[in-house]
């Protein structure tokens, strides 16, 4: 038996109790948005339809408060304008569609890896490009926007990494779990530009499992949870699922345990994540996951891992740079159901809709890369 | 009748089998293999992968040694295909939708290089296209061959 799967009978046997599972009063039912645009071709769209497509809005409402809705991007992984315009073009598309929602979105919330590289003039890139819009923002870091300086430039820029507020019945959360990787860069002498490129790297080795939420942030949720009543709505935003779900790729934190162990007394918590570039569910314990799209490119499902609660997203074509990423939408009624809908450009079905429409329709065995584990790496 | 031309040339085979046993084989193929051949013959395989690992994920050092320029939007093979997921190189030969024609796994990297990462189009035999072939197919080991496989 592999290491991989000796850790998921540890997860089935530690999470997947019998009898736990989010509160079935919060349903979760599946939707797709037919955009407007891919029926009677977009350039016959009016503007309000053509800024629809890139966005991730969410809906939720609580029996006693009004419904509202809040905008999702994430994973923009800005390269300076003069290197990339295509990652460029479609964050400014992103943001002038939050910015067009009508009704307004009540806030948006930015889900980590603004930047490549970590460097300053892409992180005041993605600055100026979400000054387009103007309501509240919310911003929780990814690894790419960390490990150049350390987080430095993103505290100046949009303040701590992790904080709460409660909106119209609902506790947010925002964690942050990448700055806690483990030093793998002092011993080796690297200089921070090396440090970073092992972190941009979503399959390379040398970081390994730099993805945390850590104890005394552990903590910090348990006191902040401690106020909230245990069947009230809580959202939980981080750049990775707080479940394990592929650990060479970092989709996971490595202390989902300990997660799980604060998280379990409530009973309408919903985890939102980025990182994983593609459409992604789960159920773990009473907490549910919901994995968004990016802005900049989709991965592909892990070898390994995919929870079985999850409906594959469709095979993308890569010649299309804006197929596969898009937005989401999680919209729950005043009776608590809640859907989950995902938008990608250009796409009327973002579900596979057969399983050759599917990429993991082909069957595949791979290996890990070894070339940045051999000297000089 | 035995004419002369066969006998010639009955001769000839006759004269270089001798040499062959006599002299010893001059050809690796036709000996035991050794320990240390097998070792060489690895480490030549390797050598290619650990190059090709290095384009895949982007190694500007490796690309300016190869003389390839495989990007020019900063985007890298990897980015998509972590771990070369996706790739399928088992399915090659096939129909590849994008290119609209019965594609080869070389003329795949090669749309790949040219369209998402912009980059400029390698020689099918170059060291290069043999060394980012090497990482993939390695990487790959294990998965079963299905040409043609959509």
């Amino acid at each position: 038996m592999s290491e991989l799967e000796q850790d998921r009978r540890e997860i089935a046997t530690v999470l997947n109790q019998p009898g736990v599972r989010p509160d079935p009063k919060l349903r979760i039912t599946r939707r797709t948005l037919i955009h407007r645009s891919c029926l009677v071709g977009a350039a016959t769209v009016a503007e309000t339809f053509a800024w629809w497509p890139l966005m991730n809005t969410l809906d939720i409402a609580h029996a006693a408060e009004p419904p509202f809705k809040f905008a999702w991007i994430s994973d923009t992984h800005l390269y300076p304008r003069s290197l990339n315009t295509r990652f460029v073009e479609k964050t400014v598309r992103a943001a002038k569609e939050v910015q067009a929602m009508s009704p307004p979105a009540d806030f948006l919330i930015f889900g980590g890896d603004l930047a490549q590289l970590g460097k300053i003039e892409e992180l005041e890139l993605g600055n100026e490009i979400l000054k387009e819009v103007k309501i509240r923002k919310v911003f929780i870091p990814g690894e790419h926007d960390w490990y150049l300086d350390m987080g430095k430039k993103w505290g100046e820029l949009f303040g701590p990494a992790n904080w709460t507020f409660d909106h119209k019945g609902v506790r947010f959360i925002g964690l942050d779990t990448v700055s806690r990787a483990p030093d793998y860069w002092s011993m080796k002498k690297m200089s921070p530009e090396e440090r970073m490129a092992h972190m941009s790297v979503l399959d390379g080795t040398v970081a390994g499992p730099w993805a945390g939420v850590g104890r005394e942030q552990l903590d910090w949720l348990q006191k902040t949870l401690s106020t909230w009543d245990r069947n009230r709505p809580v959202v939980i935003f981080s750049h990775n699922p707080l479940y394990e779900y592929y650990p060479p790729w970092n989709f996971w934190v490595r202390d989902w345990r300990e997660v799980n162990d604060v998280l379990k007394p409530y009973t309408k918590v919903t985890n939102i994540h980025g990182h994983v570039h593609q459409v992604l569910y789960n159920e773990i314990g009473s907490v549910r996951s919901i994995g968004m799209l990016a802005t900049a490119w989709p991965w592909p499902y892990a070898p390994e891992g995919v929870p079985k609660l999850t409906k594959p997203m469709i095979r993308v074509d890569p010649g299309d740079i804006y197929d596969g990423v898009g937005w989401g939408k999680v919209d729950a009624t005043a009776k608590d159901e809640v859907d989950v809908e995902y938008v990608m450009w250009g796409r009327k079905e973002v579900f596979a809709q057969s399983p050759e429409d599917a990429s993991k329709s082909i069957p595949e065995v791979l290996r890990p890369r070894i070339a940045d584990t051999i000297w000089p790496y | 009748m035995i004419t002369r031309t066969t006998f010639s040339r009955t001769m000839l085979v006759g004269v270089l089998g001798a040499v062959a046993v006599l002299v010893g084989p001059v050809d690796a193929h036709k000996t035991p293999i050794k320990p240390d051949q097998l070792k060489a013959y690895q480490d030549a395989f390797m050598e290619e992968v650990r190059k090709g690992d290095l384009l895949f994920h982007g190694d500007e050092a490796m690309a300016k040694q190869m003389g390839v320029v495989l990007s020019n939007t900063g985007m890298a093979c990897a980015m998509c295909h972590p771990q070369t997921a996706d790739t399928h190189p088992h399915t090659f030969p096939k129909f590849q939708a994008q290119m609209a024609k019965f594609a080869t796994l070389r003329d795949m990297i090669n749309w790949c290089i040219e369209k998402p990462n912009q980059g400029e189009k390698i020689d099918d035999g170059s060291d290069a296209m043999k060394a980012l072939e090497a990482y993939i197919y390695w990487s790959n080991s294990g998965s079963v061959l299905m040409p043609g496989k959509f």
